[in-house]
């Protein structure tokens, strides 16, 4: 819990801890058309009269297409920076950027706009409205735009391509874990994000609809450059992203993915140089370059 | 794609609202039970308080043009208690067109056919009752000497029929047969028939009157310009007589039936108050177990303001529910008012149906405002915590 690393930090700022092109660049500077970059985020809380340093001056950069895992033991940090990434939150120092935007200078209202705009959500427990049928709860980020034609026709889209296009108006107790997930991975996408972010997406299903979950992400990220970070415990899912990202005490190390899933075509790396990382730049996340 | 789908998706709002409040079934029909009662309460009592207030007002109509005139008692002329033969000769001539009818009230204990003390009865002596009055039972003789005309209380609580003997103590001191009895008059009455003997005025043992009644010939002066020149005759010097008429002390009646209405509105009032706290209490509730679910709503870009606006409008459509339920109730119990008090089950006033519109209003309102706090601290928890 001390300041110092995050001080040092400053220097060489946000090296993509994420980021697989910033890692492979010289340059350590995250290139233009990330989505989101954190420089020496610091994130506490407190409790009672004590102050937890959730996250200890971590850096990162998702760009286009990424697909991010980020592993760590419970307690680690990994909620608290899933609501960083997701807007859901902001640091308490440092810097947590959005399309080149300081997230700090947005009021709620904005955040909560931006969040629409950019972000799509994927919860463990699906989080669906029990009222609302599959469609409906595709169709709910989208439900007050007042553009119900649009919506039912991209959500019906969606559904069908998530494979539930036969299950529109099924409620979620009517759907199987597999289908609720999809569904909420469908209604996380009504709205194009350019970054989806998932936590535990396969947490409670089983191997096969797991499979297609990732299958899915893969999908996404190929056809439409949508990045992934998702938080997981399992190395499954945690080895079919691009990287690890490992998350413990509050501090980043990266360690390379491994491509099971999805070959797009892109280059897999697995420049493990990270687990240097921590020693160098402690405080600053894990370097990849 | 459907006209309507296309019409409730322009209410999105009111569409997932009526959707979450159907989820709790139970809880949520106890809440519009709230507002029902609420409803009913102020709806039913300011209705039927409507209706009770005509019945009883209605007694004025027939003794609409009539007034009471009393003497002004001042301590160092104690003879001018009563009104005495002059009094009544100046009276006259200052009511001119009006009749002028002397009335003596014996204070003096009044003892039924069994010999039991009446306490709440007044015995009156009066020239002619059948001027005012006719009868239920028996007869007003034409000839009013030697017995008595009871009212209609009177004779029901103490079990007094025709040709029972009544006996009417202090300056009197004299037993009556009851000649007649009077058909009910209500309060209208200025001098109370219900609850009183009338014998002759010729059995009491002195001159002065208690009290005139002036009853005007609307075909020359209403009763307000008679009693305007009674008073201006009698109390040039100082005042010496009271003058009230008919009208005034319906008017006076008229507000105490409004304090009284207030007062029970405001009690009913209090149920609404009651079910604001209830709807509270159940928004509270549907917020917390939702907590997650709202979280979502956060995390997908709802913002506050839609967050409240969604969990406002259930409150709202539990007040609306309510009110759907509590108005017509409220029209049904003042329709059973007004038949069994006027007689006439659609016998509604404005005023009456004001009361339920203010209940229906107020009904709405309350939800709204139950449902204010637990929709802002649901909308202001962070989506962090609630997807904890």
């Amino acid at each position: 819990m001390t300041d110092g690393g995050t001080e040092s930090g400053v220097e060489a700022p946000a090296t993509g801890g994420f980021d697989q092109k910033a890692a492979n660049t010289v340059d350590p500077e995250i290139p233009d058309d990330s989505i989101l970059r954190g420089r020496n985020v610091i994130k506490e809380y407190e409790t009672g009269d004590q102050i937890v340093r959730a996250l200890k001056g971590i850096g990162f950069g998702i760009a286009p297409g990424d697909f991010v895992a980020v592993v760590g033991p419970s307690g680690s940090g990994k909620s608290t920076l899933l609501n960083l990434l997701g807007l859901l939150d902001i640091p308490t120092r440092g810097e947590v950027s959005l399309e080149g935007e300081d997230v700090a200078e947005f009021d709620d209202a904005e955040r909560t706009r931006r969040r629409k705009e950019v972000i799509g959500f994927v919860f463990q427990s699906y989080y669906l409205i029990p009222t609302l049928t599959a469609l409906e709860n595709v169709e709910m980020p989208r439900m007050l735009d007042r553009t119900p034609e649009k919506t039912r026709e991209r959500a019906t889209e969606l559904l069908e391509r998530v494979g539930l296009g036969d299950r529109l108006d099924h409620y979620p107790d009517e759907l199987s874990g597999g289908q609720k997930q999809r569904v909420a991975i469908a209604r996380s996408l009504i709205n194009d994000p350019k970054l989806l972010l998932a936590d535990e997406p396969t947490g409670n299903l089983d191997r096969d609809t797991g499979d297609q979950i990732l299958d899915l992400f893969d999908e996404l990220r190929e056809e439409e450059g949508v990045a992934v970070v998702t938080v997981t415990h399992d190395d499954y899912v945690a080895e079919a992203a691009d990287r690890i990202v490992n998350l413990i005490d509050g501090e980043l190390r990266e360690s390379g993915g491994h491509a099971h899933h999805g070959d797009s075509g892109r280059e897999h790396r697995n420049d493990a140089t990270a687990e240097e990382a921590p020693a160098q730049t402690d405080g600053d996340g894990g370097e990849t370059g | 794609m459907s006209l309507l789908r296309r019409l409730t998706a322009q209410v999105p709002t009111v569409v997932l609202a009526r959707r979450n409040v159907a989820r709790a079934k139970t809880r949520s029909v106890l809440a519009v039970l709230a507002i029902v009662i609420g409803v009913v309460a102020i709806g039913g009592i300011g209705v039927g308080g409507e209706a009770f207030k005509q019945d009883q007002l209605s007694a004025y109509e027939s003794f609409g043009g009539t007034a009471t005139v009393s003497p002004v008692f001042y301590q160092d002329q104690p003879e001018l208690r009563t009104f005495d033969e002059q009094d009544i000769q100046e009276i006259s001539q200052a009511a001119d067109s009006a009749t002028v009818i002397p009335v003596r009230r014996v204070r003096g204990l009044i003892r039924g056919p069994d010999g039991d003390t009446i306490v709440f009865a007044t015995a009156q002596g009066i020239d002619d009752p059948s001027r005012f009055y006719e009868t239920e039972a028996g007869e007003i003789p034409s000839n009013f000497e030697r017995v008595a005309v009871v009212g209609s209380a009177f004779a029901e609580s103490n079990d007094v029929s025709v040709g029972d003997q009544v006996r009417v103590g202090g300056e009197v001191d004299e037993s009556f047969r009851v000649a007649g009895i009077i058909r009910q008059q209500g309060r209208g009455d200025p001098l109370g028939a219900d609850r009183s003997v009338f014998v002759p005025n010729t059995v009491f043992d002195r001159d002065g009157y208690d009290e005139i009644v002036l009853q005007a010939d609307v075909q020359v002066a209403g009763i307000e310009a008679v009693s305007e020149s009674v008073r201006s005759q009698m109390n040039q010097r100082r005042d010496r007589v009271r003058v009230t008429t008919s009208a005034s002390r319906q008017e006076q009646q008229e507000q105490q039936f409004e304090i009284i209405n207030q007062f029970l509105l405001g009690i009913s009032a209090i149920s609404l108050l009651v079910a604001a706290v209830t709807i509270a209490n159940t928004m509270l509730m549907s917020a917390i177990e939702r907590e997650g679910e709202i979280g979502v709503l956060r995390a997908v870009g709802y913002s506050k303001f839609a967050v409240v606006r969604l969990l406002v409008a259930e409150s709202t459509l539990l007040g609306v529910v309510g009110v759907g339920i509590g108005a017509p109730l409220a029209l049904l119990i003042g329709a059973v008012a007004n038949q069994l008090l006027i007689g006439n089950p659609l016998a509604f006033t404005v005023t009456g149906l004001s009361y339920i519109a203010l209940g229906v209003v107020f009904g709405v309102l309350t939800a709204l405002v139950g449902g204010l706090y637990p929709a802002w601290r649901a909308a202001n928890k962070r989506p962090v915590e609630a997807l904890g």
